[in-house]
């Protein structure tokens, strides 16, 4: 490729990449409107509208009902994602590209159309509205994560250490225990973070169920934002960029220090 | 546990794979405190047997006993068993010390006692100061030390090897060949040693058992595999020999008389048993016991075709007038022979031995 | 070495063993069973019962077993948001893939420092709210935020676009959120090439726009391939994005359903819409299991 041609590329990526990443950085300075509507860039900054969030008992009822449903997700995610990923060690090939194939068509299947299938049947089940049914939900696009990057971190588990370890005396759950468990923490974590940000973020599935008392950020985002235009729903968004963006970097982090299975460190 | 090297006895043990049959019936004892390698090509077998005998594959038919107990039911963390692994599978996430004290800590053996026993395991493959360093900081000889130490420390009644020097280059494998040697003299620990390597098999073992095909061809002292081969394949694997196919003429007890094909002679020598008149068979001489003819001594003529310098040796390429070709090993000397030079190869009947082809040994049930 | 008889023994463990000599031993079995049972239970009943329901309702409406499904397929209304959602995925998943192709090869010649922000660029948007990601386009894109503004200050434009509320917002909306998922697969492709068959064109004396044309194209078409049909995959089922940047004429299949369930409470039209929406995912993913992994795409995080 002539040079002309990998500079103009080059040129065109970052303008790209910038046109990824940047528009969602709006939503910070947006935040720190003064006024009563937003203006980008603000006229006046101030923590007003921030204050406004913190004093409004529903936005943080909604913070609080984001956070639990998501620790209640990740709980239920990281338990059956991570039994589903041993158990699929030990079936065979075809089985199991049959059943990971089941485990991922939440994803698949359009969100709307499991939001609202989940409607029609928790209604009746009383589970409308609740955290326990907003979990399960969220659970479902959030569980192939787990399967697959516990998967990959079994799969670099040398299968000649589980034998050294039976081999030495160790019982099966023993095995478990002190040689397979700490070899995958690090996929272990891995999807436990997506699980949690998966459903810290989701959205449709949310309008859906969660109702009045399990009422999550995104859904209270996404109701004020038809209704008012206050830089409040900036703040809401800002919150929401943050603790994404936390998560993300400590996840990013906590992969760089730990060893691979082989001892070499991660990029 | 007891410390106590114990036998390991296979009777009639074979497994098959779907319809590939990996072991056919065999049946091998090896005594207390013996060091038996299994020496064979891949797909002969003997990591089957090595398998069955650590508890990792059952047999489908037979039996396996460890001393007197009767362990072919029995799981591998019932047998007590010691193994090391080509890939040394120590625990990446632990460090010298806990991967050699793991076996330990798993027989509820105190804190104090563990950290005596493991120091002495570390002092015995000589690497004292290396207890608190991670695995991924050692060399592969090193790790592969570690994993010796980790199998020994917990007196095994048997140990199993699988391979475990594969991984390790030229230099290496011969330091830890020596090594292995050594431990096995000082600890006499009964051990079942599997490799493709006829070298190391010579150096550490005790007997040798050569397998192909899920069959033991033969087993015995390394002297005796190398001077009296059951046959051509044993022959063949174990050192360099020469080869002159033929059928048998005439056989007693101990003695045969091959014609040799396409050379118009016969070649006759102490024989392996087995053999009949009309059989196919071989004779084999070892290079060193080639020489040549003085001239009007007669011998089998041949050309010599190349001279090859290894060290303090020469090897000599010679042809027979019938195309085969057969190789000479000899110290340097005054009188060495040129290329295309015609010689008369002469040897004595004893350093022949006339084998069958192939061994049929009997069938076990 | 002696022969013996084999121990007279057998152990019913051995016995069982050996009965089923290619079977996992069941003690595994067992296990394995016990271990997937919990999650698959799970699906079952939170993802595969109520999806059956959906199915059951759609064909319950009291006009006919099989009203509903007509109803969507033969109304005028309801065929043109069918059709402006598939024209829609379409052109997203188009440009989309357009937009990855030049930006994934700068990223597959990237190292170092410059490589790492790269792609944390690329990932860092898959892990934020489709929510936020579309709001802040909101900020942007109305009538006095800053591209209107500079636009009018430069003197581009007379008077302020109107790119809310219609199809530019939802295209900008959509192009944004989805480039990512376009962009995984042709880098991943692209980092499979082997440099050595470009070198060979090269040294076999073809021009660079050859070898792109013949080599490097043709092995990096399969990653475009999936990028374009994950796309196209996504954009059918989006709800979000259209609903906040679209105008009247922007509904999509999902918006639609939406409208069913939620305003008009009729449910055997949502159902049948529902699972003519499906019905098309599934044709695309069966197209798209041809070319790369899709569960690999999809979990690309």
């Amino acid at each position: 490729m002539t040079t002309r041609t990998a500079i103009a590329t080059n040129i065109a990526g970052s303008m790209i990449l910038a046109f990824l990443v940047l528009p969602i950085l709006a939503v910070v300075p947006a935040s720190f409107n003064h006024a009563s509507f937003i203006r980008l860039p603000p006229v006046t900054w101030s923590l007003r509208w921030y204050q406004a969030f913190l004093n409004d008992p529903e936005w943080w009822r909604a913070l609080v009902a984001s956070t639990r449903v998501a620790l209640l997700a990740t709980i239920i995610s990281v338990t059956l994602g991570t039994a589903a990923a041993l158990g699929l060690e030990r079936v065979t090939a075809r089985m199991r590209t049959a059943l990971l194939a089941i485990v991922i068509s939440p994803l698949i299947v359009p969100v709307i159309m499991t939001s609202i299938a989940l409607y029609y049947v928790m209604r009746p089940l009383g589970l409308h509205g609740t955290t326990l049914g907003l979990a399960l939900g969220h659970t479902l696009l959030a569980v192939p994560f787990v399967v697959v990057n516990v998967g990959i971190s079994l799969r670099g588990v040398d299968p000649n250490c589980v034998r050294a370890a039976e081999g030495l005396g160790a019982s099966p759950w023993r095995v478990f225990r002190t040689i397979t468990l700490p070899l995958i923490v690090p996929g272990l974590a891995g999807g436990a973070a997506f699980a949690f940000v998966t459903s810290f973020d989701e959205v449709v599935v949310s309008i859906f169920l969660a109702g009045v008392q399990a009422k999550t950020l995104p859904v209270k985002l996404w109701e004020t934002i038809r209704v008012e235009f206050t830089p409040v729903t900036a703040v809401a968004s800002t919150i929401l960029l943050v603790i994404t963006l936390v998560l993300f970097v400590a996840v990013k982090a906590a992969a760089r220090g730990l060893p691979h299975q082989d001892g070499s460190r991660v990029r | 546990m007891s410390a106590e090297p114990r036998s390991l006895s296979f009777r009639g043990v074979a497994k098959s794979f779907g319809d590939v049959p990996a072991l056919r019936p065999l049946s091998l004892d090896v005594a207390p405190g013996e060091f038996v390698t299994l020496l064979g090509p891949s797909g002969s077998g003997k990591t089957t047997l090595l398998n069955i005998a650590a508890g990792f594959i059952v047999p489908d038919t037979g039996s396996l006993h460890i001393g007197d107990a009767d362990v072919t039911a029995l799981p591998p963390r019932k047998r007590d068993i010691g193994m090391v692994f080509q890939s040394y599978a120590l625990f990446p996430h632990m460090t010298v010390f806990d991967n050699i004290a793991y076996g330990l800590r798993v027989r509820d053996v105190a804190a104090a006692e563990t950290e005596r026993q493991v120091r002495a395991a570390l002092a015995m493959v000589q690497l004292d100061d290396y207890g608190h360093r991670r695995i991924q900081q050692l060399s592969g000889g090193q790790q592969q030390r570690v994993a010796l130490a980790r199998a020994m420390v917990i007196e095994p009644a048997v140990l199993l090897m699988d391979e475990p020097l594969g991984a390790l280059d030229r230099q290496l494998r011969k330091q830890v060949q020596l090594e292995i040697r050594r431990l096995h003299r000082e600890f006499g620990r009964t051990t079942l040693y599997v490799t493709h390597d006829q070298e190391e098999a010579l150096v550490m073992s005790d007997r040798i058992g050569i397998m192909r095909n899920g069959r033991i061809e033969q087993i015995g002292p390394p002297q005796e595999l190398y001077r009296r081969p059951a046959n051509v394949f044993v022959a063949a694997f174990l050192g360099e020999s020469n080869i002159l196919r033929g059928k048998i003429v005439d056989c007693t007890v101990g003695t045969a008389r091959l014609a040799a094909t396409g050379l118009g002679t016969e070649i006759g020598g102490p024989c392996a048993p087995g053999l009949a008149v009309g059989m196919e068979a071989g004779a084999i001489f070892r290079p060193e016991a080639v020489g040549f003819a003085g001239p009007g001594e007669g011998g089998l003529p041949a050309r010599v075709m190349e001279v090859v310098y290894l060290g303090e040796l020469l090897a000599i390429r010679l042809a027979l007038p019938s195309g085969q070709e057969v190789w000479r090993r000899c110290f340097p000397g005054t009188d060495d022979p040129v290329e295309g030079r015609d010689v008369h190869l002469s040897w004595r009947t004893e350093d022949v031995r006339i084998v069958p082809l192939d061994n049929q040994p009997m069938e076990e049930n | 070495m002696g022969l013996a008889q084999p121990s007279a023994e057998i152990g019913p463990e051995v016995a069982r063993r050996r009965a089923h000599p290619h079977a996992p031993q069941t003690r595994d079995r067992w296990l394995a069973i016990a271990l997937l049972a919990p999650l698959l239970v799970f699906l079952a009943g939170c993802f595969i019962a109520p999806l059956a329901q959906l199915l059951r309702l759609s064909f319950a409406a009291p006009e006919g077993a099989f009203f509903a499904y007509r109803e969507i397929a033969q109304s005028e209304v309801y065929r043109r948001v069918f059709v402006n959602t598939l024209i829609l995925a379409f052109n997203v998943a188009v440009i989309t893939s357009v937009l990855s192709y030049p930006t994934a090869y700068m990223l597959s010649r990237l190292r170092g420092v410059a490589f790492t922000v790269a792609v944390a660029c690329l990932l860092f948007p898959l892990w934020i709210s489709v929510l936020v990601r579309t709001f802040s386009w909101i900020l942007l894109l109305e009538r006095n935020g800053p591209i209107n503004r500079a636009l009018v200050g430069a003197g581009l434009v007379g008077e302020p676009l109107p790119m809310l509320f219609s199809s530019i917002g939802v295209y900008i909306g959509m192009v944004h959120v989805l480039l990512p998922y376009a962009l995984l697969p042709i880098y991943s492709a692209m980092r499979n090439v082997d440099a050595r068959l470009l070198q060979a064109s090269d040294g076999l004396g073809a021009s660079a726009l050859q070898t792109f044309l013949r080599v490097y194209l043709p092995l990096t078409f399969p990653g475009i391939a999936s990028g374009f049909l994950l796309v196209f995959l996504l954009s059918l089922g989006f709800f979000i994005t259209p609903a906040i940047l679209g105008g009247i004429g922007n509904l999509t299949i999902a918006m639609l359903i939406d409208v069913f369930v939620s305003e008009r409470l009729v449910w055997p039209l949502a159902a049948a819409a529902s699972f003519w929406l499906l019905f098309l995912v599934l044709i695309l993913v069966a197209v798209a299991s041809r070319f790369l992994n899709l569960a690999s795409t999809v979990t690309a995080r």
